[in-house]
């Protein structure tokens, strides 16, 4: 019998979205993606996601995960006493923290749109 | 039989033609025609019929005269004694029993079943008075009678013993006692119950002879009957006889002594016998002037009181049924429409009964031009003839069956509709189902009937005919649902599709529906062409229609028949020629030995508009009443042929304006009836009358009056000085006063004046000249327009500012503000661009505008029919006051009106933001500061820009300031303390202030997005226990 304990996060965990997208990033330079900022995310009053990445604007829908997520953070403490009861799954304690619940997904999924900023003045 | 031949021998054709009556009046008359021969006899044959005791007593007649040899002794003597007394004559034994019968119906306490036998022999007697034969003389009958008196009163005396033995035992003597209410207490006894359902005991006895006793238990039925029946009687007669009562009866229970009572009846009988006697000498000295065989009139005279015994006999039966038409060759209708509705059946023929069209129509071709040779002297349906010939020419359907499978008969009541219906359909070989106004019209039973009717055929009787279907009275169907089946039953469709859409109800359905089966239709028209036609029609035998269905309606134009009307072959029932009615009725008039003049019935088919039902009814009513003679005045005086007549309002209109046809040939015919009338004055007062009691009739005396107000102009007008125009309009200003009082006081009383403008109308503007009438619509017209205008004006002044509405209220609007408003609000206005208008022009426009806004008045756009645009006035109060036939008005252009209605939009917006603003000032600051704010910020941006920047620049800041001033494109809120960190070198700070615009994403942003519909780069792994542990 395997006991995993699940705790949740003080005060509740939190809730967080889901992103799908149907593509993918691509940095401008070969830095990778890390650190850069992806894009802006906006709501429009009817509540339609829309997702400005680049020059590529994206409408998507919300939609209701049918199974949630839960995101665990765990968290591994191994006893003080022993280097040797590492191995053994009974002495090590394993807890997972639920940080936060994913119920909802925005997709993304029709083509981008271009945002064209400069437009010539004259056409 | 033979005085019937004899009579009518001399109209050959008559006597073919009612042979079914005469052989069923034969029938009816054979009974008492055979008896005739002797009066006794006869009456004696009608008491047998109806009483039971005289039964008996008949029976016993012969049971005594059998005993009579044995003669019976001891108790059974009084009867016998009585019955033998009786018996000497059957004259006097009929005497004796009416005479007896005629009591009893006076004594105030009769059975109910000798009552009715006293009825009955009451007639019977009447009869022997009418039936003897002239030479004999009432007296010696009177003689007779008396006689029967004399004999029968002292029987009644002696025999009293026997009747008082029912009622009250205590005066019965011992001796007499065989004939027992109660079982006796000693001895043997026989129960024996009468028809009558009275029981009694008849004792027996020792000592009586074996023989007696024999005879008793042998013919004890009759016997008892006898006993019982005489008893009755007996006991009838003994009540009143007054030294019975006297003695035993004490009672009194006749207010009138007996003998006063029967010297009563005696006298009257007497005066009755001289009375008829008379008018049968009189009759015979008036007939015999007519008829030179005096033979003849007796038998006329017979046949006049055998025709009366059957009116006794069958009351209940109608003339209008008893003489109606049997064959087609009776018909009074029309003969074209007879033969149209005949030649229409016979189209059937090749679907109904295979029989092949051309043989048939050469056959009806013949008939045609026979018939034809004789439409054509009254040439008034000339044109509508060819046109129904066409269509009884016109083609057979795929199915065989003509191209209007429905015939629709219209006509006015008791023009003989549904007898025609009837006679030619069962003379075209069909059997005819009726559905009538009284049957239930339910939706499930008629679609029953009509599939059984048109689908099935008898089997049972003898001759398997065909079905056609009659719907009597279509037009009193409740409902379209009714006349939805039929019309899909028309076009052939399945019944389940009709059904499905009957669920559904209604009109919307119904053409649905009809379209639905035109379309199916055509297909099978498309299909029949092709080889597959045969296979096609066998599927559809079961849908489509096959027999004929002849529907009768009184008004054709009913809106539930609309569209039957156009699926239908119409054929309109003119008016019966009053000539052939005549004839008719004169020959009904003499079948029932009435007499009556020609003129007479003339009046009669007059009154009655030649329905032949109703002038029959009338006939049979005043047969009913006695009257046997008939002249013009008594026709006249008769209310009875009159029906409750409701005329179309046209026909009412029509006889308002049109005076009454001359009626020469009626004051040829009797001159006294006009005399008697007095002259014109009194035609007049008729007039009067019949136009009172039409209007009255109608009951609509708002569209009445409305018609003859909108027509009445139209008319001939004679006077020059249009006086009688004056008068009418008094009329009518009157009776809208009147109808006022009506309407507005509920005073209804004062209604029954209302039917005289129609009679002044007629006074005065009556003509000869057939009148063109149009229904009245002005008065609706005026009606819609106010409504219009009063909206209109509402609308006006609901909007208007309140100090102007202060002061104005409908009525000042429209007759004093108005027509100058209209003016005011068109000022004149250069052709051109507003601002190049001068100062004064500017504030003439702005005025004009302040004023359309006070009245709540703009311009809206509207499209004319001819598809040009034109702005109208909104609310286009302009129909108030302006007319008709006044000089057209200066109106503003087009643009000119434009150019307004946009200004007054502009003004009426800023005036509501104003008023916003005035209602919240502090709102109207912030939104004050924060233009200013961006206002400051747009001055610091586009100080020092290149070129090359300026452009993405501008985009941006438009979309910027034009969606919200204090958010930026992404949404977040403009910090303005950024402001000052971003002034720093003009380079940087225009790229960095685009980029904190912009965010540097649409322009350089470090990531991008590269689209690939539907690929998931998401990764399936297995997951270990114990990675997670």
């Amino acid at each position: 019998m395997v006991q995993i304990i699940i705790t949740s996060v003080e005060g509740g965990p939190a809730e967080w979205l889901l992103v799908e997208l149907q593509g993918e990033m691509v940095a401008r330079q070969n830095t990778g993606l890390a650190k850069n900022l992806m894009g802006d995310l906006h709501f429009t009053n009817e509540g339609v996601p829309v997702l400005i990445v680049g020059h590529h604007i994206l409408y998507g829908k919300q939609v209701k995960l049918e199974k949630p997520f839960a995101v665990l953070v765990k968290h591994t403490v191994t006893p003080q006493g022993s280097e040797v009861a590492v191995e053994t799954d009974s002495e090590r304690l394993t807890r997972y923290t639920v940080s936060a619940l994913i119920k909802k997904k925005l997709i993304f999924k029709t083509r981008p749109k271009p945002i064209i900023t400069n437009v010539p003045k004259k056409v | 039989m033979d005085e019937y031949e004899e009579m009518y021998g001399i109209e050959d054709d008559f006597e073919q033609q009612f042979a079914d009556e005469l052989e069923v009046m034969a029938e009816i008359d054979s009974g008492p025609l055979s008896g005739r021969s002797s009066p006794v006899k006869r009456s004696k044959w009608r008491t047998e019929e109806c009483c039971s005791f005289a039964e008996a007593l008949a029976s016993a007649d012969d049971l005594v005269r059998a005993q009579s040899a044995a003669r019976a002794p001891g108790g059974l003597q009084g009867t016998t004694d009585t019955t033998t007394r009786v018996s000497p004559g059957t004259g006097e034994t009929k005497a004796l029993e009416t005479f007896a019968e005629e009591h009893n119906s006076l004594t105030p306490k009769p059975k109910r079943r000798r009552q009715d036998v006293a009825k009955k022999l009451h007639f019977g007697l009447e009869d022997n008075g009418r039936d003897i034969t002239p030479p004999s003389s009432p007296e010696e009958y009177r003689s007779s009678r008396n006689t029967s008196l004399d004999t029968v009163t002292p029987g009644v005396l002696e025999i009293s013993g026997l009747g008082a033995l029912q009622a009250s035992p205590r005066k019965v003597d011992l001796s007499w006692q065989h004939v027992l209410r109660r079982p006796p207490p000693t001895g043997d006894y026989i129960t024996v119950t009468g028809s009558a359902g009275n029981r009694v005991y008849l004792a027996k006895r020792e000592e009586d002879s074996s023989k007696v006793g024999i005879t008793w238990v042998t013919v004890e039925m009759d016997v008892v009957f006898v006993v019982v029946g005489v008893a009755n009687m007996i006991v009838g007669l003994t009540m009143d006889a007054r030294t019975l009562r006297n003695s035993q009866y004490s009672l009194g229970l006749l207010s009138v002594p007996i003998e006063v009572l029967r010297e009563q009846v005696a006298e009257k009988r007497h005066r009755q016998l001289v009375v008829e006697s008379q008018r049968l000498t009189d009759m015979l000295s008036s007939t015999s002037h007519v008829n030179v065989e005096s033979g003849e009139v007796d038998s006329m005279d017979q046949e006049g009181d055998a025709a009366e015994g059957d009116c006794e006999d069958t009351t209940s039966r109608l003339w209008v049924d008893k003489f109606s038409p049997a064959h087609y060759t009776e018909l009074l209708s029309d003969d074209f429409i007879n033969r149209c509705l005949l030649k229409w059946l016979k189209l059937w023929d090749m679907v109904v009964f295979g029989r092949e069209k051309p043989t048939k129509k050469v056959k009806a071709n013949q008939a045609d031009s026979r018939l034809q040779s004789k439409e054509q002297q009254n040439s008034r349906f000339k044109t509508k003839t060819q046109m129904t010939e066409e269509i009884l020419e016109a083609e057979l359907d795929q199915h065989h069956r003509p191209k209007y499978k429905v015939v629709l008969l219209s006509g006015p009541p008791g023009l003989g509709k549904t007898t025609l219906a009837h006679i030619i359909a069962k003379h075209a070989g069909y059997n005819v189902v009726e559905i009538n106004a009284s049957d239930d019209r339910s939706a499930e039973l008629f679609q029953k009937r009509i599939d059984t009717a048109t689908q099935m055929k008898s089997v049972l009787g003898a001759n398997e005919k065909p079905n056609c279907l009659v719907i009597d009275e279509i037009d009193g169907a409740p409902s379209v649902s009714f006349l939805t089946i039929v019309l899909c039953d028309l076009q052939g469709v399945e019944w389940l599709v009709g059904w499905s859409g009957f669920r559904g109800t209604q009109a919307a359905i119904n053409v649905l529906l009809a379209a639905l089966n035109r379309k199916e239709n055509r297909e099978t028209d498309s299909e029949a062409s092709g080889i597959a036609m045969l296979k096609k029609k066998k599927k559809k035998k079961e849908s489509v229609l096959l027999r004929p269905i002849i529907c009768i309606c009184n008004d054709l134009y009913v809106p539930a028949l609309r569209q039957l009307r156009q699926q239908a072959f119409i054929l309109n029932f003119p008016q019966t020629q009053p000539s052939r009615l005549v004839q008719r009725l004169a020959e009904i008039c003499r079948c029932q030995g009435m007499r009556v003049e020609t003129g007479a019935l003339m009046t009669l088919c007059e009154k009655t508009d030649s329905d032949i039902r109703s002038c029959i009814n009338t006939l049979q009513f005043l047969h009913g009443r006695g009257q046997r003679q008939l002249d013009q005045r008594a026709v006249q005086s008769v209310k009875v042929g009159l029906k409750d007549q409701n005329k179309g309002l046209f026909s009412i209109w029509q006889e308002i304006f049109q005076l009454p046809r001359a009626k020469r040939k009626r004051i040829g015919d009797d001159p006294f009836s006009l005399g008697e009338e007095g002259g014109l004055s009194s035609a007049g007062a008729q007039r009067l009358q019949h136009i009172v009691h039409l209007a009255s009739s109608s009951g609509e005396y708002e569209k009445l009056t409305n018609g003859l107000h909108d027509n009445f102009l139209s008319m001939k007008l004679k006077d020059p000085s249009l006086r009688g125009v004056c008068l009418a309009l008094e009329w009518l200003s009157f009776s809208d006063l009147l109808n006022e009082a009506v309407m507005h006081l509920q005073n209804f009383s004062l209604m029954r004046y209302l039917p005289f403008l129609p009679a002044a109308f007629h006074l005065l503007f009556a003509a000869t000249s057939v009148p063109r009438i149009n229904y009245p619509n002005s008065q609706y017209e005026a009606l819609t327009k106010t409504q219009h205008t009063r909206n209109a004006l509402v609308a006006l002044l609901a909007e208007v500012s309140p100090s102007i509405r202060s002061r104005v209220d409908v009525r000042c609007l429209s007759l004093d503000v108005l027509s100058l408003l209209l003016d005011v609000i068109c000022p004149k206005l250069r052709p051109v661009n507003p601002q190049l208008y001068s100062t004064r022009e500017k504030q003439q426009l702005v005025e004009l505008i302040n004023t359309m806004l006070c009245y709540n008045l703009t311009y809206r756009q509207d499209r004319s029919p001819e598809g040009q645009y034109v702005y109208l006035l909104e609310p286009n109060v302009e129909e108030a006051v302006r007319f008709p036939g006044l000089p057209p008005r200066r109106q503003l252009t087009y643009q000119a009106k434009q150019m307004i209605a946009r200004e007054l939009e502009l003004e009426r917006m800023r005036r509501a933001e104003a008023a916003l603003l005035a209602r919240n000032p502090l709102q109207r600051k912030e939104e004050e500061k924060e233009m200013k704010t961006v206002a400051t910020r747009d001055k610091a941006d586009k100080t020092g820009l290149r070129n090359h920047q300026q452009r993405l620049e501008n985009i941006m800041k438009q979309a910027v300031m034009e969606s919200r001033p204090e958010v930026d494109f992404f949404g977040r809120p403009i910090m303005p303390k950024e402001k000052p960190k971003t002034s720093k070198a003009s380079g940087e700070q225009e790229k960095y202030n685009a980029e904190l615009v912009m965010g540097r994403a649409v322009g350089n942003s470090d990531v991008w997005f590269r689209f690939n519909e539907g690929v998931s780069n998401a990764v399936r792994r297995n997951i270990y226990i114990r990675e997670l542990l």
